[in-house]
């Protein structure tokens, strides 16, 4: 099931429920299994865990009139944290600053899909969310009535406490648990308006940050446990090798280290190998990793160099058809008799996601269970892995979630788990393995690197055709086998809209393979697609001789799409610039959220191209907290600038030629542009926002160098000082 | 056995002279504000204060830190009260947060030696930090707010 | 303000150095070298002998010149105020500022980093006790430097930190000097051993420091 499709499943199925924890506190959640049927609401709740459906208790109020709040998604910067309680909060009526939160464990039977990633926390999740705060507050303010014995009208509920109007009595949220327990909840409850808001809306500040400028947070780095040791990985450096034989005589003589073996780390089905050093802490495991000696198995597979991989899959763009994932019209016939086309070819690198925090995870493998403790987007799939791995039940397997020191796709695979398992398994004990930064860098999994071929035709003025072809490796493979089906993400990024205006168009995927495994990054395909179909855009548009935003104004025809052009026109002053000033547009779509920057650039003397300004305004629909959207906005054109103009990774003979930030380097202080973010307000429903910032920034950061220089680039990274 | 003190609490520590402080103070003496990024002094995750420069504790050997005045993140203020801390609360610097113990204690030299940083001694200061988050506008934010906040407290070291 | 140490006596020689070597081949004589001005002198020959020899000059600083504009010596005497780095001398990472003494500044102190010692592996900072650039009033760049521009600065006292003759010899066994000879894993060696530099250093410095035309 995609994340929308599942976003859809969990608001038709999820259902209010409340039950008592034994006298100390209420707990309020939703049955949002996919199981759980209309049928099943009235039964009672042990049916219910019969059928495997349990209570997600997303707000817990204690008798003492303490209120816990659940995060049920993985924190890692995006801001859920604090956006989920925000939106309890709001209806609950408590104060967002007085309430816990706290981090769960995998629980798909009470949460659905724990899985952090397509942006998809707060927009799967704000209106039941919404639904079951307000009717919280509804139950308490019927038992305090009751107590009372007056009318629930005449009650209103403020800052975990319910008033009386007339005479201003007043009972905390503890003192009505007991009585609110029996009662059965209302079925329908009036939402607030966006107008009656107090706390929804608002840039709050962020309730994790605290815990992050004084060293409390807790990451999985962080997580200790009782006789916990420490271990670091030597894996074949290529990355599906095996191991055929080691010496550990000189590991095992560093002071700490205790044992060295060989361990499997599986990525998906396919399995690695590597040597797995032990220790009492973690520099003198990786003090034996130093001394160790392996002789790696490198058979079976193809050692890849990566001018070889573009040349190949620009070759296939030039040979084959591919798979087609959508065509309407006949692009092929229009463009082949049009006398003014395009056929151009663009090619975006391999990326490491290079979390600050390294990959890294706890184990203990016990007789019955496995408990993990770690940074991990993805408990459930953890679960579903590790149970499939060990022949266990997925119940067994806990995975309990920490603070993620960023994730970017990166963390929602379950390699890193599993081998802790395995290291785990071996020794007996609990271990947390760390990846080095040379290991994060060095053993991927990547964003896949991708050639594009984009033929278009322009007549009278516009666009007659579009023909997109993607050769790129499939990031469905690695999780689902080969369907022999066009990769589904071919078309991320490009606007719905165009499919309305533009008469012919189809995508393909040329299917292309490496061992190289392959992840989600940040915006995952949108990444790349919007650098490819929004350039080529900006090519047609100059083709026809339009400016590049009325090009998308023409196309875009949708009301949505109209506001977000006027404004982005309006806040970069677009009309009012110049010719060949500098200025660059794209728009993309990502998770449901629409976004389009605007890139300024001028020359910078005989060092090539300085940013000015970057503009971006934003259509998520309804939206939680705007400083976290602007947060998020600032720090995905960050990201964009380092994938655009700083670093790749590639590869020699099988293996990454990066190793740490001095050759996988990173935008640092000193080369962020002023980011200006506008978010557009209606109340459609609401979109990603983790994500969707980043795919337009590098075509309308290219799109400007053309407008200044006259240069297109269709090959990423290129480095801003030589642009000339 | 090796003397260290850290933030202002004596631990005798029994270790290999050349083990980083940041393993020692992270596996050995249990404070985890400090981390680990890269290794190789690229990223300043691991920054801690050896008598007040803002070290990078993955390549500083345990030897050196003997007998020193080492504070962490834990120790940088009682109650997360550096005017460093209280502006990035403010302006909601961190996203994932992980880099920020270092940043902050980066930020925190910076303000001791330019009560009043231009934006260039906030680059000159603060290019030894990497954040992956991309928080690197409110960071420049979170650090003129934090001069106006020193300067209201009446204090400038 | 009584810390602060003046410019000049950042290339003193440090308090154990050991510079017999180079007395000995010059002029025969061993001594061990004593840290204070005052001792060192005594035990010294008071002048250099010069035997101007404008051939040998030239022909002993071109191999000079070749160590002194390799990265090993360059990256830390830029043109700007922030280092090089590597082998390609690119601009330092993270663009650390030189400082008025030459130390970096605010959080980004070279010793912030760069330990007593190299740091082991691959790309990771290397060490000296002493690891600084020439202080900011006193900058004695090479980058971009011709041979003959080179050579005119290394023995003008207002520009290579107060040095006489003296000095300049002893600077070949400078403890940061000679750094550049144990420049860290996988870094490369200045292009001849250090005792071959330190020939040609005293040959040029000894037949005149005649500067090349160019």
């Amino acid at each position: 099931m995609s994340v929308s499709e599942e976003i859809e499943h969990l608001s038709r199925r999820s259902f209010l429920r409340i039950a008592g924890i034994g006298s100390a506190a209420l707990c309020l959640g939703l049955y949002v299994s996919e199981k759980a049927g209309a049928k099943v609401v009235n039964e009672s709740e042990a049916s219910l865990a019969d059928a495997g459906i349990a209570l997600a208790a997303w707000i817990i109020i204690h008798t003492s009139g303490k209120v816990t709040l659940i995060c049920h998604r993985a924190e890692m910067g995006q801001g859920v944290y604090h956006s989920i309680a925000q939106i309890i909060a709001e209806e609950l009526e408590v104060d967002l600053y007085g309430v816990d939160i706290q981090l769960t464990q995998g629980d798909e039977k009470k949460y659905g899909s724990q899985l952090t990633g397509g942006s998809s926390t707060i927009r799967g999740s704000y209106k039941n969310l919404l639904k079951l705060s307000a009717t919280a507050r509804e139950v308490l303010i019927m038992a305090a009535a009751a107590r009372w014995g007056v009318d629930p009208s005449g009650c209103y509920a403020a800052s975990g406490h319910v008033i009386q109007k007339s005479s201003g009595k007043k009972l905390h949220y503890g003192e009505l648990v007991a009585d609110a327990a029996k009662l059965t909840p209302p079925k329908e409850v009036k939402l607030k308006t966006r107008a009656d808001y107090k706390v929804i809306g608002k840039g709050s500040l962020r309730r994790d940050s605290p815990l992050k400028t004084n060293g409390q947070a807790v990451f999985g780095i962080d997580k200790r446990i009782p006789g916990l040791q420490f271990a670091t990985v030597e894996r074949n450096p290529r990355l599906r090798g095996k191991v055929r034989s080691f010496d550990a005589s000189a590991a095992l003589k560093v002071p700490g280290v205790t044992r060295v073996f060989k361990v499997v780390m599986g990525v998906w089905d396919t399995d690695r190998e590597g040597v797995a050093v032990v220790a009492t802490s973690t520099w003198a495991a990786m003090q034996g990793r130093k001394v160790l000696k392996v002789e790696w198995d490198d058979s079976g597979f193809e050692h890849v160099s990566s001018p070889e991989i573009f040349r190949r899959q620009q070759e296939l763009l030039q040979n084959s058809e591919g798979l087609s994932l959508s065509t309407q019209g006949d692009p092929t016939g229009i463009i082949a008799r049009a006398k003014d086309k395009l056929d151009v070819v663009y090619e975006t690198p391999y990326q490491s996601h290079s979390c600050m925090e390294p990959v890294n995870c706890i184990a203990h493998y016990q007789a019955d269970k496995v408990e993990i403790w770690g940074p991990v987007q993805a408990p459930n799939w953890i679960q579903d892995y590790v149970s499939k791995k060990l022949g266990m039940d997925r119940e067994k397997v806990i995975v309990n979630m920490t603070f993620l020191g960023g994730g970017f796709g990166r963390k929602a695979m379950p390699d890193y788990p599993y081998e802790a398992v395995m290291v785990s398994k071996e020794i007996g004990a609990p271990v947390q393995v760390v990846w080095t930064r040379e290991d994060d860098a060095t053993q991927g999994p990547y964003r896949p690197g991708i050639s594009y071929r984009c033929e278009g035709a322009v007549e009278n003025g516009g666009i007659a055709a579009l023909k997109f072809r993607m050769a790129g490796q499939n990031n469905d493979h690695w999780m689902r086998g080969d369907s022999g089906k066009a990769n589904r993400s071919t078309s991320e990024g490009f606007l719905k809209p165009y499919y309305e205006s533009i008469k012919h168009i189809s995508f393909a995927d040329v299917p292309f393979k490496t061992p190289i495994p392959t992840s989600f990054w940040r915006s995952v395909y949108a990444s790349t697609n919007g650098f490819a179909y929004e350039s080529f855009l900006d090519e047609l548009a100059h083709q026809a001789q339009k400016d590049p935003m009325d090009l998308r104004r023409q196309y875009l025809k949708d009301e949505r799409s109209q506001l977000l052009i006027d404004k982005m026109e309006e806040v970069s002053g677009w009309k009012n610039r110049k010719k060949n000033e500098g200025y660059g547009v794209a728009i993309t779509e990502c998770f449901a959220s629409t976004v389009g920057h605007i890139v300024k650039v001028s020359k910078n003397g005989d060092k090539g191209i300085r940013i000015d300004k970057v503009w971006v305004v934003v259509d998520c629909g309804w939206y939680v907290n705007p400083d976290i959207i602007t947060a998020q906005v600032e720090g995905s054109v960050v990201m964009a600038l380092g994938a655009a103009t700083i670093h790749e990774i590639t590869f020699k003979n099988g293996m990454v030629e990066q190793r740490n930030f001095y050759d996988y380097k990173m935008p640092r202080i000193t080369d962020i542009p002023p980011i200006e973010v506008h978010i557009m307000e209606n109340d459609e429903n609401a979109g990603g926002m983790g994500e969707p910032g980043l795919p337009a920034f590098a075509p309308a950061l290219t799109n400007a160098i053309f407008d200044l220089t006259g240069k297109r680039i269709r090959k990423l990274p290129f480095d801003l000082a030589n642009v000339h | 056995m090796i003397n260290l003190n850290v933030n202002h609490k004596k631990y005798r520590i029994d270790a290999d002279p050349d083990m980083p402080l940041l393993w020692v103070i992270r596996d050995i003496i249990g404070l985890t504000g400090t981390k680990y990024g890269c290794g190789v002094a690229q990223c300043g995750a691991c920054v801690i204060h050896l008598n007040g420069e803002a070290v990078r504790s993955c390549v500083t050997k345990l030897s050196r830190g003997a007998g020193q005045e080492i504070i962490t993140i834990e120790g940088l203020s009682a109650n997360n009260n550096h005017p460093a801390q209280v502006a990035w609360n403010e302006e909601s610097v961190p996203q994932c947060g992980y880099c920020h113990s270092g940043q902050i204690m980066s930020a925190a030299v910076l303000l001791r030696e330019k009560p009043n940083p231009t934006d260039q001694d906030i680059d000159d200061a603060m290019a030894g930090n990497i954040c992956r988050c991309g928080t690197y506008l409110r960071i420049r934010k979170a650090i003129h707010l934090a001069a106006e906040l020193q300067k209201k407290e009446g204090g400038t070291t | 303000m009584n810390n602060l140490v003046k410019p000049w006596q950042r290339f003193m020689p440090s308090r154990t150095v050991l510079i017999m070597g180079l007395l000995l081949y010059f002029v025969g004589l061993m001594a061990f070298a004593m840290n204070h001005k005052t001792e060192l002198k005594k035990e010294l020959p008071p002048h250099v002998v010069i035997r101007k020899d404008s051939v040998a000059s030239v022909k002993a600083f071109t191999a000079v010149y070749k160590v002194l504009m390799s990265p090993r010596c360059m990256n830390c005497h830029p043109q700007g105020d922030i280092p090089l780095q590597g082998d390609d001398s690119h601009l330092h990472t993270m663009f650390p500022k030189r400082g008025l003494e030459g130390k970096g500044v605010l959080a980004m102190k070279c010793a912030n980093c760069h330990q007593p010692t190299n740091t082991p592996g691959l790309n990771t900072p290397p060490g000296n006790p002493n690891w600084h650039l020439p202080p900011a009033d006193m900058k004695m760049v090479f980058q971009g430097k011709t041979p003959r521009q080179l050579a005119k600065q290394l023995v003008d006292p207002q520009l290579n930190g107060h040095k006489d003759m003296q000095k300049l010899v002893e600077h070949a066994d400078d403890g940061l000097v000679k750094a550049g000879w144990n420049p860290g894993e996988g870094r490369s060696l200045p292009p001849m051993s250090h005792a071959e530099f330190k020939k040609a250093w005293i040959t040029w410095l000894s037949t005149g420091a005649y500067a090349p035309k160019k």
